[in-house]
């Protein structure tokens, strides 16, 4: 499998939304106030509004939800969604919720980003499948993004 | 990124449904009818009666929306699901991308519910194969 840099994804989350225990797991939902993202086809900021609606599975695994609008230094909007899962050892999930810096390989944190815009110039986001490792950092994930070719 | 095979699924399609042209764009449904698939961890066969939901888009590409269930050789079920592009106008080469996610109770297979995939897809005359890597 081949794959090629795409940016690099750093958010700010708020307070987090204690949903509690659903159907499903045990819901939070982490907003996202602002943050930026550089690669080397495109560069900007992350609006305020989006959001991580997570599930805590009954087997210990997070399922994330993420959807956020990214817009370009030059003005265009891109709708980011994506996927992904973050499960590890319990301790370093423990250290991880203390709010710790964790080294990334400790665990698990993968994502797979999909892009919609109508802007001509990062249209080529539309037409591409990626996939994501996360460093969850205590102020918000940083996302390392890279398009499979 | 690094990742590492998982397995090789290789589908048969029945004719395809055509419903013509909607909200979204052109809807065509491809019923899987059977298959295989094979990997280091796990193979078995595609039962039939799974579906990809495609969606032929304004912009000439086709999103993909599969749901299969898989029966290892050892009786477990696998609910696979994946969405994907398949863009046959891509400038280098068709682009056939998917993104699989797996569901089992079976815990010898548990750890297809903590990974996340990527498949490269290829159509061939006697259907479409995926070859599907695990992220690492």
């Amino acid at each position: 499998m081949e794959f090629r840099s795409l940016m690099t994804l750093q958010v700010t989350v708020g307070g987090v939304q204690r949903i509690g225990a659903v159907p499903h797991g045990t819901r939070a939902t982490a907003p996202i106030t602002s943050g930026h993202f550089e690669g080397p086809r495109l560069r900007g900021k992350v609006l305020p509004g989006g959001g991580d609606w997570t599930l805590l599975r009954g087997d210990g695994v997070l399922e994330l939800d993420l959807r956020v609008t990214l817009e370009t230094d030059d003005g265009a909007l891109i709708h980011m969604a994506s996927f992904g899962l973050r499960h590890g050892p319990p301790d370093v999930i423990a250290a991880l919720a203390r709010g710790e810096t964790v080294d990334p390989g400790a665990y698990y944190f993968r994502t797979t980003p999909r892009f919609e815009t109508a802007h001509p110039k990062y249209a080529f986001l539309n037409r591409l499948v990626a996939v994501s490792t996360g460093d969850r950092r205590p102020e918000g994930p940083i996302y390392t993004i890279d398009e499979v070719l | 990124m690094q990742s590492r095979p998982l397995m090789t699924l290789r589908l048969s399609t029945a004719p395809t449904q055509d419903f013509g042209a909607g909200p979204h764009g052109t809807r065509v449904t491809f019923p899987i009818t059977g298959g295989s698939f094979t990997g280091d961890r796990l193979r078995g066969k595609v039962l039939p009666g799974g579906d990809d939901w495609t969606m032929k888009r304004a912009d000439g590409v086709l999103e993909l929306d599969l749901r299969v269930t898989l029966e290892t050789d050892d009786g477990a079920l696998i609910h696979m699901t994946f969405e994907g592009i398949r863009d046959d106008g891509a400038p280098a080469a068709p682009y056939f991308r998917t993104l699989p996610r797996f569901e089992t109770a079976a815990a010898k297979y548990a750890f297809l519910n903590r990974l996340l995939a990527v498949g490269v897809g290829e159509i061939r005359t006697d259907g479409p194969v995926h070859v599907i890597e695990e992220i690492l």
